[in-house]
């Protein structure tokens, strides 16, 4: 019953996509909470981010596995890190 | 339903639960029995906690007789009150006197310095004394339990009870002792490290089984090869538990390693100071207030003060209490309530008083309309603590959390025996099985150790936190080698549980001849705790013998049915091996016995 391994990718290709999720996952989901401060308060965005946080990240680790390349799943959560970090940041 | 990320979702769900497995099912395992944790501390001391009452004029006592002992000019004091209403762990700070303070420091480096030579010799002696969390080291601080209705102060680790130890092995505190060094704490870190991945199996094993959610909600096959058993057990249960477990994921995280959005929000828009977003959210007070070198001139008293309190707020009580630079004229109290849980979910009430003009510089009550950071904040620890609606939700959560249990061992052998199949080369088969089998071995053998702890608690004259740490571990690591070294999981699984089920049986057996507390003398005398653990291991113990009993027959019906249908599918064997069935859900109706060319002795070895 283990999943086909046709349908998986290569280890380092894996590695990529656990970093990306992981890591970028994490930088996604930090900045995109910092840049909601902006408008909501930020203590109630802290403890909003306890629930949504979380639950984030987990679920953009999940999307990186999905991801069909490692490298565009990197690059796609660098873009949207640097997005999140210059709203939060110059705005 | 698409091929590709099915088999991603599945890949991902498997070998991040394959990873946590054994680790979760301990959190889970001590976890469910935390919720008792006041009842098993009760029971223990056979001193049913009839909800304590005291005069807040305790304080005052409290605070003079440690005055007696120690300068309390200058230093910060702070009480936690515990869940059961009327203990308050105590916790005096150092001096901001600097000439109290440099006092101290002199004599506490006296005091270790004495210390060490008495440690020497005891050394010497061959004996190794341990020390509790309570004391620590040159520091000037005090750190203390103190019951206010019986007025008894005690030592964390002399105090230490099996409900205190369960609920501190449920988020891995024991392991932080054990050297590895992170900058953080070992055991808390891995906790929140294996909840996250707990959360991330979640996530991925409901989008796996989306599908077939509602198709295979009632699919149940007990009669069927024990494959398709434990794969409809583990969605059936998983699917049920699941919004439970989810909810147990998140909040877990949350209060285990909340740093990971504490630090960097603290970075970023506090400054970088931690103790500022903790005292935002409500957790501390951290205010410093300048030291002013001047003696306080008005009196104070904390009793009348926690009176003003409790009759301008009824229907609340006191969760923390934090006094700034006693007896300076800059002396401060801070009061945190919270709001009772019946009148409201999530009330907390803050209010800031300055003792030398008796001038309430804060105030907000616990009754007023909660602000939306109390109820998140209410939601996450009243769920996750099962504390807001008496013993019928604790119980459900105790179901539910043994329920968890059965998810975690029901996948790890469908992992094992998904993956016991000729196509699979020897070595990694050879692997799999020992890997199965540590991870069951150590995760059933808890069952029988945690009764058995039990009843060596009752037992034993003098229960430390040593005692409890030696019995436990002790006993978990010697009943964990020897099933792992037996390398028969079937006979794990059944003799555990018959151990486990005898024990548990035991327990109250054993408390009644104790201590004379028998069931139907604690029903009678309303001692509801210590009843309810009882009845709690009772229960545990008669349902194991149930499912024994219903094991064992299914075992001897399978060995003749084995018996009979091995002459007939030889052919089919070399057939079906090579086919790896890639659905879970094909029962097929003819029993094939699995093949194991690493099978040991004549049992099957990943069946009953």
């Amino acid at each position: 019953m283990p999943a086909n391994k046709k349908y998986l990718s290569s280890p380092f290709q894996r590695f990529l996509k656990l970093t990306a999720g992981f890591f970028g996952g994490y930088f996604v989901m930090l900045y995109l909470h910092l840049c909601l401060t902006k408008v909501f308060d930020k203590t109630d965005i802290l403890i909003t981010a306890y629930v949504t946080g979380f639950i984030a990240w987990g679920v953009l680790l999940l999307i990186a596995f999905l991801s069909r390349n490692g490298w565009i799943i990197w690059g796609i959560y660098l873009l949207l890190i640097a997005i999140f970090y210059s709203i939060f940041i110059y705005l | 339903m698409n091929l590709r990320r099915y088999n991603i979702y599945f890949n991902t769900h498997t070998i991040s639960g394959i990873i946590i497995c054994a680790i979760l099912y301990v959190i889970f395992f001590a976890g469910s029995f935390s919720f008792f944790k006041n009842e098993i501390n009760a029971w223990q001391k056979n001193e049913s906690d009839k909800g304590g009452t005291y005069r807040n004029i305790v304080f005052d006592h409290l605070l003079d007789s440690i005055g007696r002992i120690k300068e309390l000019k200058g230093r910060d004091i702070a009480f936690y009150m515990q869940h059961n209403g009327h203990a308050s762990y105590v916790n005096i700070g150092t001096s901001q006197d600097t000439i109290i303070a440099n006092k101290a420091k002199e004599l506490a480096a006296k005091k270790e310095l004495e210390e060490k030579k008495n440690r020497k010799a005891n050394v010497e002696e061959g004996k190794k004394k341990k020390r509790g969390r309570g004391r620590r080291g040159a520091e000037d601080s005090m750190y203390f339990t103190y019951d206010l209705a019986t007025k008894k102060p005690s030592d964390y680790s002399d105090s230490y009870t099996m409900g205190e130890f369960l609920y501190r092995l449920h988020f891995l505190a024991p392991l932080n002792q054990i050297g590895i060094n992170i900058g953080r704490p070992f055991g808390y870190t891995l906790a929140g490290l294996v909840s996250f991945i707990f959360l991330f199996a979640l996530i991925s094993g409901l989008m796996l089984h989306w599908d077939k959610i509602k198709s295979n909600f009632f699919v149940f096959r007990p009669g069927n090869k024990w494959k398709t058993v434990w794969t409809d057990m583990h969605t059936a249960l998983g699917v049920i538990g699941f919004p439970y477990q989810f909810m147990y994921a998140l909040t877990g995280i949350v209060l285990i390693v909340n740093s990971v959005l504490i630090i960097p929000f603290s970075k970023y828009l506090y400054d970088g100071k931690e103790d500022e977003v903790y005292a935002a959210l409500g957790y501390n007070d951290n205010t410093k207030y300048t030291y002013l070198y001047e003696p306080l001139t008005t009196a104070f008293n904390m009793g009348n003060f926690l009176d003003k309190v409790e009759k301008k707020w009824p229907n609340s009580h006191m969760n923390r209490i934090f006094i700034k630079n006693y007896g300076d004229k800059s002396m401060h109290v801070v009061a945190l309530y919270d709001a009772d849980i019946d009148k409201n979910f999530a009330g907390s009430g803050r209010l800031i008083y300055r003792v030398a003009d008796d001038k309430i510089l804060f105030e907000k009550s616990a009754a007023e309309n909660g602000s939306y950071l109390d109820y998140m904040k209410g939601f996450i620890y009243r769920l996750h603590l099962a504390d807001f609606g008496g013993y019928p939700v604790k119980i459900i959560y105790f179901v539910l959390g043994i329920m968890g249990c059965f998810v975690i061992i029901s996948g790890i052998l469908i992992w094992l025996v998904a993956r016991d199949k000729n196509n699979i080369p020897k070595r990694k088969r050879i692997f799999n099985f020992w890997a199965a089998n540590v991870f069951m071995a150590s995760c059933l053998t808890m069952f029988p150790v945690t009764a058995m702890t039990f009843i060596a608690v009752k037992l034993a004259t003098k229960v430390d936190q040593p005692f409890i740490f030696h019995v436990y571990f002790y006993s978990w690591l010697a009943l964990g080698v020897f099933y792992i070294i037996r390398r028969n999981i079937g006979k794990t699984n059944l003799e555990t549980l018959l151990l486990g089920s005898v024990l548990s049986l035991a327990v109250p057996i054993v408390n009644g001849i104790k201590t004379g507390n028998w069931i139907w003398e604690t029903y009678r005398s309303g001692s509801n705790d210590i009843l309810l653990v009882d009845l709690l291991w009772l229960s545990l113990g008669i349902i194991g013998l149930l499912i024994f009993k219903k094991m064992l027959q299914t075992a001897k019906k399978e060995n003749a049915n084995g018996k009979k249908v091995t002459g007939a599918t030889t052919k089919s064997h070399t057939k079906s091996g090579n086919s790896s069935d890639g659905d879970s859900a094909t029962g097929t109706g003819s029993p094939v016995p699995p093949k194991r060319a690493f099978a040991l002795k004549n049992k099957p070895a990943t069946e009953i």
